[in-house]
């Protein structure tokens, strides 16, 4: 695709989320909310407790920021619209037009969160201005090491939500299928709770599963917990899965759009 | 009252066998709200197997606390889900049919949509509350019994009642979308743990303006007896009776502002 295509797809995605700026604020709060509520419990945990699961109080704060990061990066909104797309049957117009429907949507989804993630970023601002003792990386490397890993977060999250999108095509609803994702991705992530508190079934079935690399990967860059050839290796393992889902993607939208049917006209 | 209930149960049916239709969705719909919840117990768990208890709660309370939310959610979505097309009714004027009808407009809009989600929800948090209470350290007598099913069915009023509520702001916000009573829904999540474990102003919230803590820590606080709070049972159907007037009051006061839409 032409990048003038891409470009241009970005910034229109960029004006609807200034647009619907009313609801993408509320959405945030919503994030708010829940991860004020996850603070709480971690509080009433850590109470009277120097370390739970080998991690300290002030490690788990800043975990719990880096949480609400990622998730603010690629919001609900994003994720509804190419599910909207299949289901209202906008979808053929689409199929109409020289454009890569994946990398279209791509396109959309780095636009509104150009957005939404200044908006998220500028609220960590907020927060950490009043939460004192967050730790953060301790060199320019470890920066470019977390920025690498926010990145492949979001390309992971972006192949995980592209794949649950384009299984509307075989559903005529696409709140359950929404709903199990983000239920899946929250637990198996880390988005809850992080890893190293998970029974080790649990943890080996998320260590060869793609979620972690949406919160856990940037998260352990940003502590700082691994060495530089094991923080390396985070990332690879992340894009890895990112190109892997990538190409699933593809592959699925060439099936999917085999068996497509549009009603009305 | 009788032809209310008679006429709520036609026009539910008649939902429940449209969405009955979309066999696929069914299933989808109701494995999700199943798996959202199990994999909530499976985060309980595994915080109760590095931790003993949360200030004093041990992990059935909470787990109690947690499912009472979601049952009376799926209940909400199962048997109330139209308060949630309020928006869109309001948005599109649809809202001009119902008032042409000789039956109270509160009723039409109560039955004017299922959600099936409902289903998995209620069967899934009524086994976990049944396994909760059965592991928590209360002796049964029939006075208990008694306080469990007010507790119970106080918690079911109180949640309609706040999802009412929070969607007649569609009378006077228009556009938004759902998004004011999902970030109210959202308030809820602070009611999955004891309340205790928040600063004051949330325990504020969700006990005194919008009453989720009435819908779980309450209700346990009651039947266990915990905090000397075992007097609050007969709190509970008190908030219940107030919060159905209060959100009743706000729909009508709504409507009076109800200006129909379009040409």
């Amino acid at each position: 695709m032409q990048p003038r295509a891409f470009v241009s797809l970005m910034n229109r995605a960029m004006q609807n989320t200034f647009a619907y700026r009313t609801s993408y604020i509320i959405t945030l709060l919503t994030y708010f909310i829940s991860i004020l509520s996850l603070y709480a419990l971690w509080t009433a945990i850590f109470d009277g407790r120097d370390q739970v699961a080998g991690m300290s109080w002030n490690q788990m704060k800043s975990y719990l920021l880096i949480t609400f990061m990622t998730n603010s990066l690629l919001s609900w909104y994003s994720e509804t619209r190419i599910a909207t797309k299949i289901l209202d049957g906008s979808v053929a117009v689409d199929l109409l037009k020289p454009l890569d429907f994946q990398k279209a949507r791509l396109a959309e989804t780095l636009g509104s969160c150009a957005v939404e993630g200044g908006l998220g970023l500028l609220f960590i601002a907020v927060i950490s201005a009043f939460a004192s003792d967050i730790i953060t990386p301790h060199s320019p490397f470890a920066w470019l090491l977390f920025a690498l890993g926010l990145a492949g977060s979001l390309a992971v999250k972006f192949g995980i939500v592209y794949l649950a999108g384009l299984l509307c095509f075989w559903s005529t609803g696409s709140h359950g299928i929404i709903w199990s994702r983000i239920a899946i991705t929250n637990l198996l992530s880390g988005g809850l709770i992080p890893l190293a508190f998970f029974p080790d079934w649990l943890a080996q079935w998320a260590s060869v599963l793609p979620f972690q690399g949406i919160v856990h990967t940037p998260a352990t860059l940003f502590l700082d917990q691994v060495g530089t050839s094991e923080a390396i290796k985070l990332i690879a393992v992340q894009w890895g899965w990112a190109i892997a889902l990538w190409w699933a993607g593809k592959g699925l939208w060439q099936w999917a759009v085999r068996k497509i049917t549009i009603h009305g006209g | 009252m009788r032809r209310s209930l008679y006429l709520y149960y036609r026009l539910i049916s008649q939902q429940l066998r449209a969405i009955l239709e979309y066999q696929t969705d069914f299933v989808i719909l109701m494995g999700s709200a199943v798996l959202t919840q199990l994999l909530g117990i499976v985060f309980l768990r595994v915080i109760f197997q590095r931790i003993p208890d949360i200030n004093g709660w041990g992990f059935w309370e909470v787990a109690f606390m947690y499912a009472m939310i979601y049952v009376t959610e799926g209940i909400g979505s199962l048997l109330f889900e139209g308060t949630w097309r309020l928006g869109g009714l309001i948005n599109r004027g649809e809202l001009d049919k119902l008032l042409l009808r000789p039956v109270s407009p509160i009723l039409q809009v109560l039955s004017s949509a299922v959600g099936v989600n409902g289903i998995g929800n209620i069967v899934t948090g009524s086994i976990i509350i049944w396994q909760a209470l059965a592991h928590m350290d209360v002796s049964w007598t029939w006075d208990k019994i008694g306080i469990t099913v007010i507790v119970l069915l106080s918690a079911v009023v109180i949640r309609i009642a706040i999802n009412l509520a929070s969607n007649c702001v569609n009378f006077w916000l228009h556009g938004t979308g759902n998004a004011f009573p999902q970030m109210v829904l959202n308030v809820g999540d602070f009611a999955k743990y004891p309340i205790t474990i928040y600063p004051s102003f949330v325990r504020v919230l969700v006990a005194g303006f919008v009453p989720f803590a009435f819908i779980s820590y309450y209700p346990a606080a009651a039947i266990t007896g915990a905090n000397d709070l075992a007097w609050v049972w007969a709190l509970c159907p008190v908030v219940a009776v107030i919060s159905a007037c209060a959100a009743i009051g706000i729909f009508r006061i709504g409507l009076r502002s109800y200006e129909s839409a379009g040409n």
